[in-house]
């Protein structure tokens, strides 16, 4: 099949229909205005939730918001969960069990897998569409914002990420950890409802400083690095370059209100 | 073959595996034609309970002192397979850098559990003395993103990398993303596919399930009772398809959600069924078109059962079908790349693998499990199946043209 009938330049444009930040201490957005949930456990059916982690329980509140703003179907809706460490706290409790040789919990040990809340969102929503679940250390959102905008390309339609990480045992790799903080949008090609587009998240150089507060929160918690962009969506009319990561090589969307 | 697939295909112009078969893909070739099972018992440390493991015996090679603070046998693992000379993988990254650049070439590695072995020792000295061991570096060794990070640095790469970390279908999902950021044109290149290394968690962690086999794993047997656990890296190089050579094509991955149950399959198969409908679809092909089925078949009681329900309801009684963990045990993350390479080297040297421990194939078992190697002289396409926990699903599908 010659690879020309295939639009590979002509990228569809992509559009925010719906966001929703949950943060158990709003008080680290101070200076922010920023709208945040708290973390709504009743959203997990009891008979789940026990099993559930601050995590889990952290970014479906924040899924749940994002999809109840874009008033979207959940049982078909693609997804992407991103997250440094994910099930961080169930893989601390595991590690420090397995050098006593005692038995490990099964429930525990399914649990501490990088897609247990994009699991757990499945199950909760009845959905079967594809989800997938990844890392990428100072860059997750920007990845996260990535997969999505690819799987966008190729398959038009909806789809959620969700960007979370929880509290962290402070001797893994400290300050990260020491906010938590989950955050969702509900992307999507179509344009109709929408709140803003956004383009495809790419390297560039940095033309002014970073905003102080942000380098620091996001230091301390990595899915923070959404701020700028939920900044935009909540606060900002017209056109802006929005920076996704605060390390290395800079990647940058373009975010436009209509 | 018929319609427009809805994905474009991708050339997969290398690839190289290290596995208990050895290095590279000739010792994975050579166990898979002898149908010789590489289970042993484990000697990377001291396991309270009867089993056997897929161990890589052979000395890994070092990381390089710059990249110090990535050192682990994740890393290590995925540096061997990147370095084994007759495959070639590394020759074929530095010639696509110098074809498209090194900011269009991406790195997508799965993993399960990346560099945990390191920190489970740490944590040991942790409980003892408080705090954590100086060469304690969570980020570069156990993050989800190590290996694929030190992949890149490695190779001075420049494009998006990310972990893919779905359980066991980890890898088979990286080169599901690696095909996507090439056909978006986001990437020319990526480099694709998961390292999984032996360690207390997951050893432990199925036993705690009561999955692990005291025996040698039995795939789709009657009296199979639970995995053997491996460890694996496996990678291959994704690239536009130009067209100018023939290289083996990846026509599509589908993936789908169980939407059940965090660590049990869904009873009637759906999701599987659904992964493997939906990779038909994406890669423009009928059922009838697929060749051989390289299958999840982990020698669980439930996971066998609900995979040979599904086969049979999406490809019926005809397409031959094999387990081949057997040999290579439980690779977990990196389970969907290396049996990706199986199903690439079955369609390179014609033959269908078999599956080493399989004695009498379960009675429930309606599709076509072949037990011992035949060769097979017309095999085109060829499928490979990757379940994990959290009912996450994906059937990669692949081809090679001998006209």
């Amino acid at each position: 099949m010659p690879a020309s009938s295939f639009p590979l330049t002509m990228s569809k444009p992509v559009f925010i229909h719906g966001t929703a930040i949950c943060c158990p201490e709003p008080l680290s957005l101070d200076g922010y205005h920023l709208p945040t949930l708290e973390v709504d456990k009743t959203l997990i059916p009891v008979v789940l939730r026990r099993r559930t982690s601050l995590t889990t329980r952290l970014a479906v509140t924040a899924a749940h918001g994002a999809c109840q703003q874009a008033r979207i179907d959940t049982t078909t809706l693609p997804s992407v969960f991103a997250s440094l460490g994910g099930e961080i706290q169930v893989t601390d409790a595991l590690c420090r069990l397995l050098p006593t040789n005692e038995p490990l919990s099964p429930t525990q040990f399914h649990n501490s897998v990088h897609n247990t809340t994009a699991g757990y969102w499945g199950i909760l929503n009845q959905c079967q569409a594809p989800v997938t679940a990844i890392a990428a250390v100072d860059d997750t959102f920007a990845m996260g914002l990535l997969e999505a905008w690819t799987q966008l390309q190729l398959k038009p339609g909806n789809i959620l990420l969700v960007c979370y990480d929880e509290l962290w045992p402070q001797y893994l790799a400290p300050p990260i950890g020491q906010t938590a903080f989950a955050c969702a949008l509900v992307l999507s090609t179509e344009k109709s409802n929408s709140l803003a587009s956004i383009t495809l998240p790419k390297v560039e150089p940095v033309k002014s400083c970073l905003d102080e507060q942000w380098l620091s929160l996001v230091d301390s918690a990595p899915a923070a690095a959404s701020i700028p962009l939920l900044d935009a969506i909540y606060n900002a009319r017209g056109s802006r370059r929005i920076p996704l990561n605060t390390k290395g090589d800079i990647w940058f969307t373009y975010f436009e209100t209509f | 073959m018929k319609q427009s697939s809805s994905i474009e295909p991708v050339a997969i112009t290398a690839y190289s595996t290290v596995n208990s078969c050895g290095f590279g893909n000739d010792a994975l070739l050579k166990a898979l034609l002898a149908n010789q099972s590489t289970l042993t018992t484990l000697k990377l440390f001291e396991l309270p309970f009867p089993t056997y493991v897929g161990e890589i015996k052979k000395p890994l090679p070092e990381i390089s002192p710059a990249l110090e603070r990535y050192q682990s046998r994740n890393a290590r693992v995925a540096l061997a397979a990147l370095n084994v000379a007759e495959d070639g993988l590394r020759a074929a990254i530095e010639a696509a850098k110098s074809r498209y650049g090194k900011q269009r070439i991406g790195v997508v590695i799965g993993t399960s559990t990346s560099g945990i072995y390191e920190t489970e020792s740490a944590y040991a000295a942790f409980l003892e003395h408080h705090k954590m061991p100086d060469d304690f570096h969570f980020i570069t060794r156990h993050a989800y993103q190590a290996t694929a990070r030190f992949l890149q640095l490695e190779l001075d790469l420049k494009g998006p990398c990310y972990a893919i970390s779905t359980a066991c279908s980890s890898s088979a999902k990286a080169i599901a993303t690696g095909q996507r950021l090439i056909a978006s044109g986001v990437c020319d290149a990526v480099l694709a596919g998961g390292a999984d290394t032996l360690c207390r968690l997951t050893l432990y962690g199925f036993k705690s399930l009561e999955l692990i086999a005291a025996q040698h794993c039995q795939p789709m047997d009657k009296d199979r009772s639970g995995i053997n656990i491996g460890e694996a890296a496996a990678l291959v190089l994704l690239e536009k398809n130009t067209a100018h050579t023939r290289p083996p094509l990846l026509l599509a991955v589908g993936e789908s959600s169980d939407a059940h149950h965090m660590s049990s399959p869904h009873p009637d198969g759906l999701g599987a069924a659904l992964a493997m409908t939906g990779g038909l679809q994406l890669a423009g092909i009928d059922a009838v078109h697929v060749d051989y089925l390289n299958l999840h078949a982990t020698a669980t009681k439930i996971n066998d059962q609900v995979e040979s329900q599904a086969v049979y309801r999406v490809l019926g009684d005809q397409v031959p079908c094999s387990g081949t963990k057997g040999i290579t045990g439980h690779t977990l993350g990196a389970a969907g790349a290396l049996e990706t390479i199986i199903a690439l080297l079955a369609l390179k040297y014609q033959f269908i693998p078999g599956t080493a421990g399989l004695q009498q194939t379960a009675d429930e078992c309606r599709c076509q499990v072949i037990k011992n190697p035949v060769p097979n002289q017309s095999l085109s396409i060829a499928m490979s199946n990757s379940f994990g926990f959290g009912g996450n699903n994906a059937s990669v599908i692949v081809s090679v043209n001998h006209e």
